[in-house]
């Protein structure tokens, strides 16, 4: 017995001395699994090096992105290959504009078309599903029906006329590239709402008399911020593969500006007269930045929702 | 069954009608006139033009002689720009190509993709699971615009087996490569979704069940773990086949094949607004019609949907 005594007073000691177990919010958790993930945080780590050299790059070439080297205009597939000797690190275009300047000056459009256009749909998507799925009912069916209508609809023909209609401008671009992909969101966070609104939480807001929208974007929209970082970082390599597309064709960006799909595409132009570093860089760039974005992707989704793989 | 296909069917037209009032919307929206170039042509002149393609009449006498020409004669009117054809002519001219090369890439992807998926999900944790889950990975950052020049480089340039671009009537050497880069990153979508849905089958109850009975291998797979594990595939086909058709508008433009994305960008390039809607609705139908079939499919296999 008295042995028994001693355990426990040792016990209820070594108990008090330690600190009280913290929770630990399902943030904290999926960092935690988040860094456990090689492939993921290694393509953070690319990507940042990435955007960093997009932003800072350009400072450490002689040559800019729009003035052409008349030196090897004309002449660009035999004396346009990458060199050190004349500055052109990635040699030149077949206008002879230095590749450098311009690959690291696309890189910088397409991260912002992708991201700015991803903002763009979130915030449509997310408040466009959390009123369709906390309202309910007809509300929900005439809402969900017109984003079904929309989804079936080719809407990078629409697109495409939009552009040819009000100018090429990278603002357009931002901004279509946006209205037309928050569909999916709009659907996913629609289907946490309902599931949501069920919640005793919601219940007690209701009941203590909160206004819906107050409802909305102080209880549900918080709620839903997991699975949304998801859906969000798989949707910006998603629009810039977008935007690449329209590029590729012609019809997006417009020079001298450039992104990694009009590089590609001139690149792919010329391949024929043996001027692979045309569409080696840019495409090592895209391939690059967009492995990075799904390995982050993949990452957060198996951080946030361990059980969806 | 029958009366859920009819009431789909029948929802699928107010979709189609929204498609072709948003292209009018547009057509009318847009600055400047057609027929507007960089001379500038008489007042008289453009009047006369506009009085023959009849944008001067008020919009929804257009409006209705638009619709009337495509529900009851199926005709989507003169071209603006290539001035002895109609619209008519060119889809009829492009459309077979597009179609030929996009319903290879489509059987294709599918065909190769689904098989994959499961021979990977059967044999989990192996080299071909590897390959599988490799190549899925590999083929997401390879659509088809990069896909394209690649090839061109390899079987062109470099082995000197395959035309660079062209059609010439639709020869087997001509489709291989516009089906290659057009079907390569669904394929590896259908055998990514495939596997990780048919690895979830594969560890529900009635599959050990079925184990416990003592079925074969191949039975378990065919007869009960196929039906619930295309399930996700199918709801994915829809999406998959809607930007197939977008693609080939690529494919169009970098294998020179003749097909509507040509026609498509050309129009696009030349504010040819008639054609541009004309291009724009078929393949809105096309997509609209696909995604009915799906939603009919899947009604079909998914034991949860009564109808």
């Amino acid at each position: 017995m008295l042995v028994n005594k001693k355990k426990l007073a040792a016990m209820v000691d070594s108990a008090s001395s330690q600190t009280p177990i913290e929770g630990r919010s399902q943030w904290q958790d999926a960092m935690v699994r988040f860094k456990q993930n090689k492939a993921a945080l290694v393509s953070v780590f690319v990507l940042f090096a990435m955007i960093t050299i997009a932003f800072i790059g350009p400072l450490l070439s002689q040559w800019d992105y729009e003035t052409i080297d008349w030196a090897l205009t004309g002449n660009a597939a035999e004396m346009g290959a990458p060199s050190i000797a004349n500055g052109h690190f990635f040699g030149t275009d077949d206008l002879g504009r230095d590749l450098y300047a311009r690959v690291l000056q696309g890189t910088q459009i397409s991260l912002m078309v992708g991201i700015i256009g991803t903002v763009v749909a979130v915030l449509v998507g997310v408040l466009y599903g959390a009123v369709s799925g906390y309202f309910g009912g007809r509300i929900d069916n005439v809402m969900m029906r017109f984003v079904d209508i929309l989804m079936s609809i080719p809407y990078m023909f629409i697109l495409i006329i939009l552009f040819v209609m009000f100018g090429r401008s990278v603002y357009i671009l931002f901004i279509g590239l946006g209205l037309f992909s928050w569909m999916d969101m709009a659907r996913i966070v629609r289907g946490q709402t309902l599931s949501l609104k069920q919640k005793e939480f919601i219940e007690a807001a209701v009941a203590s008399g909160v206004s819906d929208f107050t409802i909305i974007v102080r209880h549900i929209v918080p709620n839903l911020l997991g699975i949304v970082v998801v859906y969000t970082s798989l949707m910006i390599p998603n629009l810039i593969l977008l935007e690449s597309f329209i590029s590729f064709l012609g019809l997006g960006i417009q020079e001298p500006l450039t992104s990694w799909g009009a590089l590609i595409s001139d690149g792919a132009k010329t391949i024929q007269y043996g001027t692979l570093w045309q569409l080696a860089f840019p495409l090592g760039f895209f391939i690059t930045g967009l492995f990075c974005f799904f390995f982050i992707g993949d990452g957060l989704r198996d951080a946030f929702d361990p059980k969806d793989r | 069954m029958f009366s859920f296909i009819i009431r789909r069917t029948f929802s699928s037209i107010p979709t189609i009608l929204i498609l072709i009032l948003i292209s009018f919307a547009l057509m009318r929206l847009a600055p400047g006139s057609p027929f507007s170039s960089d001379r500038g042509l008489p007042p008289e002149v453009l009047a006369n033009l506009e009085a023959k393609y009849g944008l001067n009449l008020p919009w929804f006498e257009q409006l209705y002689t638009y619709l009337k020409g495509i529900i009851f004669s199926f005709d989507f009117g003169p071209s603006f720009k290539y001035k002895d054809r109609s619209v008519n002519d060119i889809l009829a001219q492009g459309f077979p190509v597009t179609l030929t090369y996009g319903l290879w890439s489509f059987f294709i992807a599918v065909a190769v993709g689904i098989p994959l998926g499961i021979a990977a999900a059967v044999r989990h944790n192996t080299k071909l699971d590897y390959l599988a889950v490799g190549f899925s990975i590999g083929a997401q950052v390879l659509p088809n615009f990069v896909m394209a020049p690649i090839l061109v480089i390899i079987f062109t340039l470099w082995l000197n087996w395959l035309p660079g671009g062209g059609w010439n009537g639709g020869e087997w050497q001509y489709v291989i490569m516009p089906v290659i880069a057009l079907s390569t990153s669904y394929m590896a979508s259908i055998a990514r979704i495939t596997r990780s849905s048919m690895l979830e089958v594969l560890s529900a109850n009635f599959i050990r069940t079925a184990k416990a009975k003592g079925l074969a291998n191949s039975s378990i797979i065919l007869n009960h773990a196929l039906k619930p594990a295309l399930l996700p595939v199918i709801s994915y086909l829809g999406p998959a086949f809607v930007s197939m058709i977008t693609g080939s508008v690529i494919i169009d433009i970098y294998f020179s094949t003749g097909g509507m994305g040509q026609f498509f960008v050309d129009a696009a390039l030349n504010r040819d607004y008639s054609l541009l809607m004309g291009v724009t609705i078929v393949f809105g139908v096309m997509t609209i019609l696909f995604n009915t079939i799906v939603d009919i499919a899947y009604a079909w296999l998914d034991p949860k949907i009564r109808l």
